[in-house]
Order: structure tokens, then sequence, then C-alpha cells
């Protein structure tokens, strides 16, 4: 009788590392975008450089492109500034959405486009320039619609529209392979007139 | 039974039932301090598949976000009200003191109080996004399943 | 260069601390000294490898080396040099980085202090401690490297430090905390050891004992300086938030001061062993269990290190070979162990029991508050959280035998203790108490039985007895001159008692005193809570160095006459765009007067909370006092003994 009571530590231990396995799996926040698969979010957004344009997501169609989340508040994505403009002189289409970031409105700061478009174009100049276009999200609703929550995220949507692939965090050389044969095979796919 | 096993059997009876009513004392005290997490159409349709709707009274916390020109200030207190929205169904916020840093319109919040009617809570208290890397958890899990509506109101002011 | 040196020095460490699980296991086997022999220089120039790792990395926050991903991340030019330095420890892969050198710094000093331990036992702990060692190097190499670079494309700048994080609190608090978790290491490997070789004497105690003092004490002082850095930075005035992180730090805290007092029955009367060992393997489980959770993304807390599933893996198989294989072990070998000692039901043995039965109640509530949420969502039932009242309601009602048990404890002998013989000192304590505590809380308010008189006469009733113990002890050595002959760790054990005394006041105190207000004022408006008058004078926009803000000025007025002036701040920092508040406290003794700046208001008016908390200051102080009675008992004489060669 008393033999077995020396095993129900070990016992209670192994339950509770099976379920922190499953726990460790079945977390929501590491399941994939539920996006993913789904086409790109209807929007009608403002290009940052020329705010007098239109963009919306049918502009963007026939040719696969990365959607890259950035602002010049968030320092990751400006360290990454430099990798994704030396993918584009490899001819990667990436575009950008502006993710405004209020500032506290006890301080006063309003929303001032002038300004913001003196910030962006000094950023690039200074870090690189990786964007076809730069879409602005002013009230953040298209950045709402595709689940982001924080910066840098990049989707990679194909020709059709569709969403293939969504990361979360900076794109370096280090992860940049994984996304690159997504991005290669949209590009086969668009060649091939393929309708995934 | 010798006195030193009848003293071994008091012993283990002992601290069997002092364990038996810790635990059942735990469980108990667990059950009565589960807040459910809801969104705003989960709170106001049902939540999960039996469709449960919370009861009056029942502490809760729900998440979303404020709808745009909701939020509405006493003159004199701290008292504030403001609505919030997932998917389509709008419940009402009323809570009074401080409101977090980065509590904004538009922004998603999660707030923890007790229930007062079908669609409206009693704050006790609100926690916003922490910042451009952080959201309440919760908040997070809800908004990866939700289509935002804009609301129709929203013209492209400023 | 440098950098690649600190990456060497730590693939370095790897390797030795594989030579360090090898050659003294080798040298048991087969019963061959110079493998055993080794083991104690290996130790050394492992810690020395570690170190000098942990040196470079700190010199490329110094140098601002952005090359290096790290530090990128983490630092920028614009941080003050010692922010800089602290800001190594301030994401997963630096503080990582951190834990490697509190192990390795455990593992030289178990290699330099346990000398003089039988050879083989010493090989043994230093082959557990490698093991281990092994586990969080190959961690660290493989998954969270800190020297990684980010040629050739890397910022000019780096992004900025969590203001958050910029604190002097914040600075200290991790470093303690790791001393603390990875110093239960070394009772682990004591208890592994001794599993191995199925001796477990009173010797065997007393040398793992002073090893589960010291852990203790970093913990103790780890959580205390965790709870006051809450208080002071997150503006909102609490002191413990039952967060999923605390919790993890607070579960090995409370098995490991089980695992003190079971410890000391196992040395003084070599019973209890399979407990003990239980006791030493779960305080370093929880430990690693903490780790997991706080890394591994599993339990989302705002205090979370950004979560990887890959991370938490690892670390998940790591916690199944060595628990799991301790485990095993424990159950396989400690069968055949059995204890002699003979005791009555009214003797120190059983109150010790009644100790061990409610920490770890307390710990199962802790484990089950904290994981039950995860339970829930896995079983697809919906998010939930528990309440803090949970956690409350329960610890208020363990705090009734506990303290009742503790106060009896010191004065009840081994074996059997005669009743009669105590009921006149105590129904003396029991009478001083009375009156003390209803004196006391008379102060505060009329005679109603609240949480604040149960406080007072639970911790009142600890006091008391210990200073009455004390008194005992002098009256039988004949007078002052026995203060000489009580050992420290007689002194540490009254310490820490009366540590946990002024904690459980602090915390009835304040929790029942405490007046919170989240108020409106305009400038000249004043507003009252209990005695105090708090005046709005002055409301002015401030510009630091790298952060924009609003400053307000308090006065305090007692009955019309001004005792304080405060000066609360709320900060905005471009950089990182995150809103800080600095509250003002005016800290005593028996009250903190505590204003924090909110909002700005039409008007113009702001939102202000106002808080009067009374006897805050002993919930620290108590920590204090604890840790102090553990430097006491580790500085006691036999544990200094060095002839036990057997």
């Amino acid at each position: 009788m008393r033999k077995w009571l020396f095993f129900i530590p070990l016992v209670a231990f192994l339950g509770l590392a099976v379920f922190l396995f499953s726990g460790l799996f079945s977390d929501p926040h590491l399941h994939e975008n539920v996006k993913v698969e789904q086409a790109m979010p209807a929007f009608a957004l403002a290009d940052l450089e020329n705010p007098a344009k239109t963009v919306t997501e049918k502009d963007l169609l026939g040719q696969p492109y990365l959607l890259n989340v950035w602002g010049v508040w968030c320092p990751t994505c400006n360290a990454e500034l430099g990798f994704l403009t030396s993918l584009r002189a490899q001819g990667v289409k990436i575009v950008g959405l502006y993710y405004n970031q209020p500032t506290d409105s006890a301080f006063g700061e309003q929303f001032d486009l002038p300004t913001l478009q003196r910030d962006v174009a000094r950023k690039l100049a200074e870090q690189g320039n990786p964007y076809q276009l730069n879409i602005l999200d002013k009230d953040r609703s298209l950045i709402f619609d595709l689940g982001v929550t924080g910066a840098p995220e990049t989707f990679v949507v194909d020709a059709q529209g569709k969403i293939r692939y969504h990361m979360v965090g900076d794109i370096n050389p280090n992860n940049w392979p994984q996304l690159e044969a997504v991005y290669q095979q949209l590009v086969k796919e668009s060649h091939a007139g393929v309708t995934p | 039974m010798n006195p030193r096993r009848k003293q071994r059997l008091f012993a283990v009876s002992a601290v069997l039932l002092l364990l038996g009513g810790a635990v059942g004392g735990i469980m108990y005290a667990m059950s009565e301090n589960v807040d459910l997490f809801y969104t705003p159409s989960q709170l106001v349709n049902g939540l999960g598949d039996e469709k449960t709707k919370p009861v009056v009274g029942q502490r809760l916390r729900i998440g979303g976000m404020v709808v745009k020109g909701s939020v509405k200030r006493d003159e004199h207190s701290l008292k504030v009200s403001f609505d919030l929205v997932d998917t389509g169904p709008v419940v009402t916020v009323h809570y009074e003191g401080i409101l977090p840093d980065l509590f904004r319109e538009g922004q998603g919040i999660v707030a923890q109080g007790t229930l007062q009617d079908a669609t409206t809570v009693n704050a006790t208290e609100v926690l916003a996004k922490h910042d451009e890397n952080y959201m309440p958890p919760d908040l997070k899990d809800a908004m990866k399943d939700i289509k935002h509506v804009a609301p129709a109101t929203q013209g492209g002011s400023n | 260069m440098i950098t690649e040196a600190g990456y060497l020095a730590l693939v370095l460490a790897l390797a030795l601390s594989f030579a360090l699980t090898l050659f003294p296991f080798y040298g048991s086997l087969k019963r061959q000294m110079e493998p055993v022999l080794l083991a104690r220089p290996l130790a050394v120039l492992m810690f020395i490898a570690t170190a000098f790792s942990f040196y470079a990395l700190s010199y490329a926050f110094y140098t601002n080396d952005f090359s290096v991903m790290y530090v990128a991340n983490n630092s920028n030019s614009l941080l003050p040099w010692y922010y800089r330095l602290t800001a190594v420890w301030g994401s997963h892969e630096g503080s990582m980085l951190m834990w490697l050198l509190m192990l390795s710094a455990w593992t030289a000093l178990v290699a330099l202090l346990a000398r003089s331990l039988p050879l083989i036992l010493q090989g043994r702990i230093l082959g557990v401690m490698g093991l281990v060692c092994i586990g969080f190097y190959a961690f660290v190499l493989l998954m969270s490297n800190p020297f990684e670079r980010s040629l050739p494309f890397y910022p000019v700048d780096g992004r900025d430090l969590n203001p958050l994080l910029q604190d002097f609190g914040m600075i200290i608090h991790p470093p303690l905390l790791y001393m603390g978790y990875v110093g239960y290491a070394v009772p682990f490997a004591f208890a592994i050891a001794a599993l191995l070789s199925g001796r477990f004497d009173a010797n065997w105690a007393r040398w793992a004992r002073p090893w589960a003092l010291a852990a203790w004490m970093f913990l103790t002082l780890g959580i205390m300086l965790g709870s006051w850095w809450a208080y002071n930075e997150l503006g909102w005035g609490g002191w413990w938030f039952w967060d999923p992180v605390e919790n993890a730090s607070f579960m090995p805290w409370l098995v490991g001061t089980a695992l003190l007092h079971t410890l000391s029955v196992t040395e003084k009367r070599g019973t209890f062993k399979s407990w003990t060992v239980l006791l030493a393997i779960s305080a370093f489980a929880l430990s690693l269990l903490g780790a997991f959770l706080v890394r591994s993304g599993v339990l989302v807390s705002v205090h979370s290190f950004a979560s990887d599933p890959a991370r938490g893996l690892y670390l998940l198989a790591f916690l199944l070979v060595v628990v799991g294989g301790s485990l095993t072990l424990y159950a396989l070998k400690m069968q055949s162990v059995r204890s002699q000692a003979r005791y009555q039901l009214f003797s120190r043995e059983v109150l010790l029991w009644g100790n061990n039965i409610f920490l770890l109640t307390a710990t199962l509530v802790v484990f089950l508050g904290t994981i039950y949420p995860l339970v829930h969502k896995e079983l697809g039932l919906g998010s939930i959280s528990i309440g803090e009242p949970f956690f409350n309601s329960i610890f208020h009602i363990l705090a009734i035998p506990f303290a009742l048990l503790l106060g009896l404890g010191p004065w009840v002998r081994w074996k059997q203790q005669p009743v009669t013989p105590l009921v006149k000192p105590f129904a003396f304590i029991a009478v001083v108490t009375a009156v003390i505590s209803l004196g006391w809380v008379s102060l505060y308010q009329s005679f109603t039985a609240n949480l604040a008189l149960l406080g007072l006469l639970l911790g009142v009733w600890v006091m008391t007895s210990s200073v009455a113990e004390i008194g005992q002890k002098l009256r039988s050595f004949g007078g002052a001159v026995g203060l000489k002959k009580l050992t420290l760790s007689h002194w540490g054990m009254v310490f820490g008692h009366l540590g946990f005394a002024v904690l459980v006041i602090g915390v009835a105190m304040t929790k029942t005193f405490s007046v919170e207000k989240d108020v409106r004022m305009k400038i000249g408006d004043t507003v009252k809570l209990n005695e105090y008058s708090f005046v709005l004078s002055d409301v002015y926009a401030l510009k630091g160095p790298n952060y924009l803000g609003q400053a307000a000025e308090l006065e305090v007025y007692d009955e019309g006459i001004k005792i304080t002036h405060l000066h609360a701040e709320k900060r905005f920092y471009p950089v990182s765009r995150a809103t800080m508040t600095e509250a003002a406290v005016d800290a005593s003794l028996t009250r903190d007067l505590y204003v924090a700046l909110g909002e700005e208001l039409p008007g113009p008016s702001w939102a202000l909370r106002v808080y009067v908390k009374p006897y805050v200051r002993w919930i620290w102080l108590g920590g204090v006092l604890m840790a102090l009675g553990a430097l006491l008992a580790l500085f006691d004489r036999r544990y200094r003994q060095r002839s036990i060669a057997e």
C-alpha cells in the first residue's frame, strides 16, 4: 500500500505536463491569423504621398505583393526598412500600410498630415524606401479588419487579392527564405494564371 | 486496536478531513470568482453553443471597441459612460474613476464589472491597450474572429 | 569582436557543463577519485566563462553596438549609461543570460563551499548541477542567443527601453528573483544526490539547509522588491495583483518556506525524510514551471516576455526530463527509506506538519488560480479570469490557523510536549495579545470584528509569543548572558516569524483602512480622505529630456496643519509612445499618502487618484525582516563546521 504513494507526485506531474503540452499548441495567440486564405478586406484609403488619390483593394490586384504594416514611431519597423529596400531592388512588390498611432490627447498633439508626410519622407530617405506606395490608415480601420495587433506585421497577398500568409514581427535575412518561398510560389501561380 | 494504531488512524483521518475541506472550499471560492469574458455580441446573443447569457448582477469582463462619439462625461465628477461594439450589438459601460492612459474612442478596451441590465455593465476597472505591442490578451483573441463594421455615420472628418 | 568572444565563451561554458556532468558521475560509478576531483575546477571555470559572456553583452550595450539585434531592440544611444547596462536583462535573451550567470555562480559556490562534504556526494551534487546547466546553456545557445547580429543591415539607433523598466526597483528586482529561483537548483541537487546514494541522515539535511535558506532569502527579497516596484511605478497603488507572473514566483516561495521547516525536522529528528526530498524537488520544479509559464506564452500577463512556442516546447521537454526524471527516481528510491522517529500528537513534529499543510494548501490555491483559466479555455468554455477575491478570501482563512500554530510552534518540544507547562505562559500571551491589539485597533475604529482586528490579533499573537519565548529561553539560561547562548539560527527563526507578523499586520491594516478615491479637481479644490485634506495648488506642463508631461502640485493638511507637499507627474515618451504615471508618495511608518495624476478634463480640471494607505510599509518591512532572519540563520555556526567526514 505504501509503495504506490510515492508515485503520486510523478503521476500528478505527468498529468500537468500533458496539459501544458496541449496548452502550448492550442494557445489562440499562436494560431494563424483567421484572415489567412481569405480575400483582402475591402477598403478605400488615401495614398500617403498623394492624399487626393484613393487606393482600394482592387488597385493592388494582378501581382502578388507584401503588405507591410509600419509606422515611424515603431523602431523595429524602421530597422527592417533597409532589408526591405534590398528586396524591392530584387523586384519584390511591397506596399506599405501606414499605421497611425495616436498620441495621448492630454498633450494636445493633433493629427497633422504635412508633418506626418515630412516625418515619413525623412525616415525613408534615411533608411531606404521599400514601398511602391504607402496607404494611410488614419482611423486604423483596415488594421482592425486585418486583425493586426502591433507593428511590424506583414501579409503576403496573391495576384487575386487573397491573403496567403501572415507574419508578425520584422522581416530579416534569417526569416526571409521562408517568406520568399511563399512569395515566389505566388509569383509562379500568377504567371501560370492559376486560380487557387 | 492498539493505541498507536488508533492514534495513527486519528491523524490520517484528520489530515484527510482537512484536505477534503480545503479542496472543497477552494473549489467553491473559485466558482464564485470566475469572471467570464464576453464581447458585446456574446453578451447580447449568448456565449458558446448553448448561447448562455449572463444574469443581472453577475461579475464579468467585456471587451470591445469604444464607439466613436459615445463617450459621455459627467461635468462635475469622474462619471463616464461609453458604448462598446464588436460585430453588431452595442453594450453601454458606466464607470467612475480614472480612465487608463490610452483610453480612446475607436480603441479596444476591456472592462471588468457587473451586469446591470441586458445591455449595460457597471465597470469597476477599465483596461486599455498598453503600448503598440500589447493588447489585452482576451480582446486580442476576440478581435481575431470578428469583422469590423464601421459605423455608417463616420465620414472622413479632419 | 568581443561580442563573438562572448558567444564563444558561452559555447565553452556549455562544453564545461557537459564535462561537469560526465566526470563526477563516471568517477562515482567507478569509485575513482580523480574524475570527481575535476568537478570543482570545472564548475569554477564554467562560472568564469559565463561571467565573461555576460560582460561581453554588457559591453555591447555600453558601447551602443546596434549591430547586435538584442541591443538594438532594447537600448538606444540616448539612454544614460546605467540604464544601458541594466537593459541587459530587460528582455528575454539577456535575462536568460543572467539566469545562466546566477546558475553558474551557485554551482561555483557549491564547489568552493561544500568541500567538507564526502567527495562522492560532492561530485554527485555538482554533477546534477551540471546537468541542469546543460539544459539552460543549450536553451540559450539554440533558441535565445543574445549575441545574434543583424548584419549587414543594422539600425543606426536602437529602440527605447520600456520606460516602465527605467526604475531602480526594476533594476535589482529580476537579479534577486533569479538568484532565488536558480538557488533552488542547489537543494534540488542535494536531494537528487542523496536519492542516488540512498542515504539520508541528519548530516544531509544540515548540509542542504543553508542553501535552501540562501535561495529563500533571495526569493523573498526579489518578491518584495517586485511588489514595491509595482506600487511605485505602475501607478495603481496596489502592491500585489495575483498576476500569473507574480504567482509564478510566489509558488516556489511557499514551497521553499515549507522546505526550510521540514529540513530542520530532518536535521534534528531524522524524520520527514521523504517529504523533505519531495519539497526540495518541488521547489525547483515550481521555479522551472514559472520560467515555462512566463516564457512560453501559455499564460499571458502584463509582465510576459515575447512568447515563442518553440521555446515553450524546449522548456517543457527540459521540465519533463528534469522533474519527471527526479520524481521517477524519487518513487523508486524513496520507498525503502524509513524514518524511525516516534512522536506524539502534541509535539513540534505535528505542528510542523500543520505548517506544511497550510503552506501547501496555499500553494495549491495559487496554482489552481493560475492554471484554471488555462484549463477553462482549453476545454472550450470561453475566456475567464479568476478574480482577486478568490485568492484574498482563501488566504484570509488560511492565515488564521497558520498564525495560531506559528505562535505555538517554537514553545513546543520535539517528540512530546505535556500541555500543563504551557498553560500559564500562553494564558499570559493571550491576554497581552488581546490588550495590545484591541488598544491598537481602537486608535482607528470602534470595536468591530473586521479584517484589521483579525490581522492585529494574529500578528500581535505571533509577536508576543516570539518575544516571550526568547524571554523564557533567557531565564532558563540564567539572564542576559543567555543572549550569547542563543544560536544565530534561533534568532533567524525569531526574525522570520516577526517578519511574518509585521507582514500580516501590514496587509490587514492596509486592506481595511485604505481610502482610495478617484476625484475630479480644479486648481484650488480640496478633497478630504480620513483626516487628511489634499489641496490641488497647481498643474503645469513639463518638458523632460525624452518626454513631455504634466505635473501637479498638492499640499496636504492634517487638521489644518500642513504636513507635506506632493508632486505628481504624468509623462509621455514620444519615442516609445508610452505614457507613464509618476505617482507622488509621502511615506511614513504608519501611513502612505499617494497621489497620481490622470487625464485633463474640460474646465480645466484634472482627474486625480488620491490614496491614504495606512501601514502599507509594513508589508515590505515584514519581507525585509524575514530575509534578515534567513541571513542570520545562514551564519549559524553549525553550518560552518568543516569536520564531518564519514
